[in-house]
């Protein structure tokens, strides 16, 4: 098929945080809070924490199914061990 | 086997000997200046065998013939040479081992010094430099001989450079001397006998010389025909005029061949030495410098405008084309020799055309002389166009402003049929005159660089709006999706394994989740610590009860891991001078 589901791997990686998005985000859920101006960069760290571990277990689930693919499922797997993870409470 | 000496031979001496060696079914290629040491490897290995056959009957032949001497001189090198191997390695008749045994050689004959090779001065040796240039073995056996007669530094012996040095100071301290070295040399030019290819008295101890020294040939011979009397001329001007020390050197450089580019040795006449050959070069084209003048006169465009030039302006267009020849090699010339002979000369012919295309043209002269005013104020914010930006870097060098002139020149008295060059050209203006400005000239193009800014500028002005392109839309559109999607290219980098879409999505939704918690489980830490105001101490206290930091990782480790330097600094505080920290605790 000339259309490909897969997702190239081989991307930009943006190093720059979304610093912006970030705080929005924090204002949406939390209006009565503040955050303050180095917090946004570890809460991104905490975020690329999460997205590297959510990796790790995705890849892990994909090659245990012996599949060259990660697919919704592997995903779906790895995020209910991972999210309870870093519940931190 | 008289070609079996023919180890680094410059100019037509080595011809003969490699005939020598051709004849004797040699393989090498006589238009071929083969290595030097290879060359004497292979003839080292040909005499050899010869030698073996008929040792006797070439000693015999020590005559004062030329050919009969030079064999008599390849001979006893080689018999030394022979005479090595025959001790040890006979049988191994590998250019290995020939080299070696060339090099084992060598010292000896340069420490030896035997008469009849040592003899002649460094007169001759000077007189030919260009054909002496490869044979530094010669020089280092002349050097160990004019130690006597003149105080020379030892050191100068080692490297092939400095014996070029050497000759020179050698040479006038011999002409000091009254030339008694000359005579020397005549006698022993009977003995080299090597020098008859060259019709000069002065013997050439070069060739025996650097028969008992091939190991220390490293380049092939640069061969160039050389006025002997032109440069004995030359040489003793020099020496007259050496009492600044550092000019003596450089004189010599300007007067002498440009070929001779070894003989000059003070670091400061290098540039001279690298001008000359462009003056040089500069110096059989007056035409074309006539017509570079013409552009320099004028302003500056390079290369590109050159070609325009030729289609707008057909009066000048050759001359311009023949012209950047010359002025990509002056280039590298420095202006002050060369542009301050032509730049009077083209400002001449500029100016006429100039005038031409103003009485045709007087109206848009003047039109254009103010558009280039405007252009002017304006130049400096041009600088970031790339066409000027190459004319900033070319006037910065300050070769480049001559180069950039002269297609200006040209390109101005073609207003009409320049329009496409305009454009180039007022953005070149104000490079042009950053060129002035630093080369000091006056600007002889007021006139000449009748360019239509304003023309120019709406064109360019034309090609910037192009260049802006609006970001992806579904930024605007899903802020929130944009940075959920951010990080779920971060997820798939971090699996480096292909992922379907879903999956993404599905990274995607649980970001999302991770968001809520992670605001929750901030919102509750700075309850805990009665604070309204989340900060990066309930940031640490969240990731340690995650188990990212440990006992054994502290969040200053994940920081350096993780982050990019920027964030760093910020976040770990880092002690400056001044007794101060940043950022402040």
């Amino acid at each position: 098929m000339v259309l490909s589901t897969t997702v190239s791997q081989r991307k930009h990686i943006k190093r720059k945080a979304p610093r912006g998005f970030l705080k929005r985000v924090f204002k949406r859920q939390k209006p009565h809070l503040r955050l303050e101006t180095s917090g946004d960069l570890l809460m991104h760290l905490n975020c690329l924490l999460f997205v590297h571990r959510l990796a790790e277990e995705s890849r892990t689930n994909a090659c245990e199914n012996k599949c060259g693919i990660i697919k919704k499922e592997h995903v779906l797997a790895a995020a209910k061990v991972i999210l309870k993870k870093s519940r931190g409470s | 086997m008289g070609g079996a000496g023919g180890f680094w031979v410059p100019g037509p001496e080595g011809k003969g000997l490699q005939a020598k060696i051709s004849d004797e079914g040699s393989s090498l290629h006589p238009l071929l200046p083969p290595p030097c040491i290879i060359q004497s490897c292979w003839s080292l290995h040909r005499a050899q065998r010869a030698l073996l056959e008929t040792p006797s009957s070439r000693r015999l032949s020590s005559q004062t013939k030329t050919t009969a001497r030079r064999r008599s001189q390849r001979i006893r090198s080689i018999g030394k040479l022979a005479h090595v191997q025959a001790s040890g390695y006979l049988e191994e008749q590998t250019p290995r081992t020939l080299l070696k045994n060339i090099l084992l050689t060598a010292p000896e004959s340069s420490i030896v010094m035997p008469k009849s090779v040592v003899k002649p001065g460094p007169a001759p040796q000077v007189v030919q430099p260009s054909s002496r240039e490869s044979s530094r073995g010669s020089l280092e056996l002349q050097l160990p001989e004019l130690e006597p007669p003149t105080t020379l530094a030892p050191g100068l012996l080692a490297p092939g450079r400095r014996k070029q040095r050497l000759r020179l100071s050698v040479f006038q301290e011999g002409m000091d001397k009254g030339l008694p070295l000359s005579q020397e040399s005549r006698g022993n030019a009977d003995a080299s006998s090597l020098t008859s290819s060259l019709n000069l008295t002065f013997a050439t101890p070069l060739q025996p010389q650097s028969v008992q020294r091939p190991g220390l040939a490293r380049r092939p011979p640069t061969r160039r025909a050389v006025d002997v009397g032109a440069f004995l001329q030359d040489l003793r001007d020099t020496s007259l005029a050496l009492a600044p020390p550092g000019e003596s050197l450089t004189a010599p450089v300007a007067t002498l061949p440009t070929d001779t580019v070894l003989e000059d040795t003070q670091p400061f006449s290098q540039p001279l030495v690298g001008r000359s050959p462009s003056v040089h070069h500069s110096l059989p084209c007056p035409s074309h410098s006539g017509a570079e003048d013409a552009e320099r006169a004028v302003s500056h465009r390079t290369r590109s405008t050159g070609p325009r030039l030729q289609n707008n302006s057909p009066g000048k267009p050759a001359q311009l084309l023949a012209g950047k020849a010359e002025v990509d090699a002056l280039a590298m010339n420095f202006p002050n020799t060369s542009s301050s002979i032509f730049g009077e000369v083209g400002v001449e012919p500029l100016q006429d055309g100039v005038g031409g295309e103003a009485e045709e043209r007087t109206e848009k002269s003047l039109s254009m002389s103010k558009v280039k005013e405007a252009a002017r104020a304006r130049g400096s914010a041009r600088a970031q166009e790339p066409e000027g930006h190459t004319q900033v870097t070319e006037a910065e060098g300050s070769q480049g402003a001559i180069e950039t002139k002269e297609p200006e020149g040209s390109s101005g008295d073609c207003p009409t049929s320049s329009r496409r060059v305009s454009p180039e050209l007022a953005s070149s203006t104000p490079e042009f005159l950053q060129a002035k400005r630093i080369q000091g000239l006056e600007p002889a193009p007021p006139p000449s660089t009748a360019v239509l800014p304003s023309e120019p500028l709406e064109p360019l002005s034309a090609r910037l709006p192009p260049r802006a392109r609006t970001p992806g839309p579904k930024a605007c559109q899903n802020p929130y999706k944009t940075g959920l999607s951010h990080y779920a290219k971060l997820f798939s980098f971090y699996a480096k394994m292909p992922m379907e879409k879903k999956a993404l999505e599905m990274v995607e939704k649980c970001l999302d989740k991770y968001f809520q918690h992670l605001c929750d489980d901030l919102e509750m830490f700075a309850a805990h610590a009665g604070r309204k105001t989340v900060r990066p101490e309930d940031l640490e206290l969240l990731m340690r009860r995650q188990g990212l930091v440990t006992d054994q990782v502290s969040l200053h480790v994940l920081v350096e891991r993780h982050l990019p330097l920027e964030y760093r600094q910020l976040l770990i505080p880092c002690a400056f001078s001044g007794n101060s920290v940043f950022p402040a605790q």
